[in-house]
């Protein structure tokens, strides 16, 4: 899709058909309609209230979608035709290949950074305790922090324990990642050591959605931009594109307000 | 005045009293809790036909004295054909009592778990139940700990009200004393000292329990 990504396969990873979102009376998503292809990174920008961390929560249906449709590979994700038991085993079978990061990190604070990482794969996919602390350690190691194994969270700083909410959502093998706001709740010194985890991330063909306000970022390491404004996709296009030669107003103004 | 005698002399029977207190206590502590985590996980639940029934027993229970609801078990049941005899009317009694308040006070503890916690164990596949297994009720326990060790000093002492059923535990082996020897005063102090007893050493073992906890909690 861009110049950087030339080996990128085009078959889609996520479709979204329509999707709306209101609570109560208030209609956060007014009709999305996108597609992610398989290891693209899509950035979301847009300001705050336009609906992006609604999208996002959408796809792992932590917030359930009011209408529309999404896709993940082909399957129906808000499959409301099934019963409520067959339902809730769908979702937990299509949220262990969604993997997602929140902007407070969410760890668990009674578990050590290893146990955290653990959990899930151990509890949900049953991997053997042995194997699932060898690929524990491994991505430790990758998003550099092995030596914090043993620690518990509240000893880490923020961009540690961010980190390590990655290696766990990694842990789940996941197809597409969820990047909601990472770094919002980090110290400005902080912020690189999770960016340039997430850009690795995206070199090794990781699909990533990422809601973020760091336009650095997203030039450098998006395959593609959408601006979100009002509950819809204002404007789609590559990043250079879109940082440079903005089409809509809302864009423009948007982004004169964020380069600022 | 004071006759230490009678007291030394008795003292087997207040022994044997006291145990039977402390197996009512122990009983009731355990039912209790088991009562208290199913309603608070039944009101917190969307289910209205767990929801109510929980949300009714708890008002139920809170609503009336205690003494009534044990009149109720241990004289009114076997009216319609349950007779669960003095001890286990006692037991069930105090457990379905303190199992409110129970119920209450979990609730609150894991209401108090942020709500991110059950987001991020949702989004990586698990369930409601496994969520609440291994992340939020382990997180809810630091909280719930001291009120819960505080409903159950309160039950060791409303263990007395069995007494009226004809459970000979403490406060019965006192008054059954008085009626062999006219010395209410010696009899009834010496009750009061195994309760105090009995409740210091509760309350001992709950500040361990607590500081174990808050240094697991600092940690944290």
């Amino acid at each position: 899709m861009t110049s950087h990504s030339p080996d990128r396969t085009q078959s889609t990873m996520l479709h979204i058909n329509n999707l709306q979102k209101s609570f109560g009376e208030l209609a956060v998503l007014n009709g999305v309609n996108l597609e992610v292809a398989q290891q693209e990174v899509l950035v979301i920008i847009g300001p705050s209230g336009s609906g992006k961390s609604t999208l996002l929560r959408c796809v792992n249906h932590l917030e359930p979608p009011t209408g529309g449709e999404i896709y993940l590979e082909g399957v129906l994700i808000n499959d409301t035709t099934k019963s409520r038991r067959a339902f809730e085993s769908h979702l937990n079978r299509i949220r262990c290949e969604v993997g997602m990061v929140f902007q407070q990190f969410n760890l668990f604070p009674h578990m050590t950074v290893l146990e955290n990482i653990m959990e899930a794969p151990i509890q949900v996919l049953g991997v053997r305790r042995e194997e699932a602390r060898q690929a524990a350690i491994s991505l430790l190691d990758r998003v550099g922090l092995a030596d914090k194994m043993d620690n518990y969270p509240c000893m880490l700083s923020g961009g540690q324990q961010q980190r390590v909410a990655i290696a766990r959502a990694l842990a789940m093998k996941p197809k597409v990642m969820l990047f909601d706001e990472v770094t919002s709740a980090l110290d400005p010194e902080l912020v690189g050591d999770v960016l340039r985890v997430m850009e690795g991330l995206a070199r090794d063909g990781m699909t990533m959605l990422v809601v973020t306000h760091e336009m650095g970022f997203a030039e450098k390491v998006g395959d593609r931009v959408i601006f979100m404004a009002d509950g819809l996709v204002v404007e789609d296009a590559p990043p250079q594109e879109i940082f440079s030669a903005p089409k809509e107003a809302r864009t423009r103004q948007f982004l004169a307000e964020v380069l600022k | 005045m004071f006759d230490w005698n009678i007291i030394i002399h008795y003292f087997p029977f207040f022994v044997t009293g006291a145990l039977l207190t402390l197996k009512i206590s122990i009983l009731s502590l355990l039912f209790g809790l088991i009562f208290g985590l199913i309603a608070a996980l039944c009101k917190l639940s969307i289910n209205p036909l767990l929801r109510w029934p929980a949300v009714f027993y708890v008002w139920l229970i809170r609503s009336t004295p205690l003494l009534v609801q044990l009149f109720i078990i241990y004289f009114g049941l076997p009216q319609i054909g349950i007779d669960l005899g003095p001890f286990f009317s006692g037991v069930l009694g105090l457990a379905l009592n303190v199992g409110a308040y129970n119920a209450e006070t979990i609730r609150g503890g894991i209401i108090s778990v942020p709500y991110g916690q059950t987001e991020a164990a949702r989004s990586l596949g698990m369930n409601g139940a496994l969520a609440m297994r291994r992340i939020i009720l382990p997180q809810a326990l630091r909280i719930i700990i001291p009120p819960l060790g505080n409903n159950f000093v309160i039950l060791i002492k409303d263990t007395s009200l069995v007494s009226t059923i004809t459970v000979v535990e403490l406060t019965l082996t006192a008054q059954r004393l008085i009626g062999s020897t006219y010395k209410p005063f010696e009899m009834y102090v010496m009750a009061a000292v195994l309760y105090a007893v009995l409740t210091s050493s509760a309350s001992l073992l709950l500040t361990w329990v607590e500081k174990r906890t808050r240094t697991e909690a600092r940690r944290s």
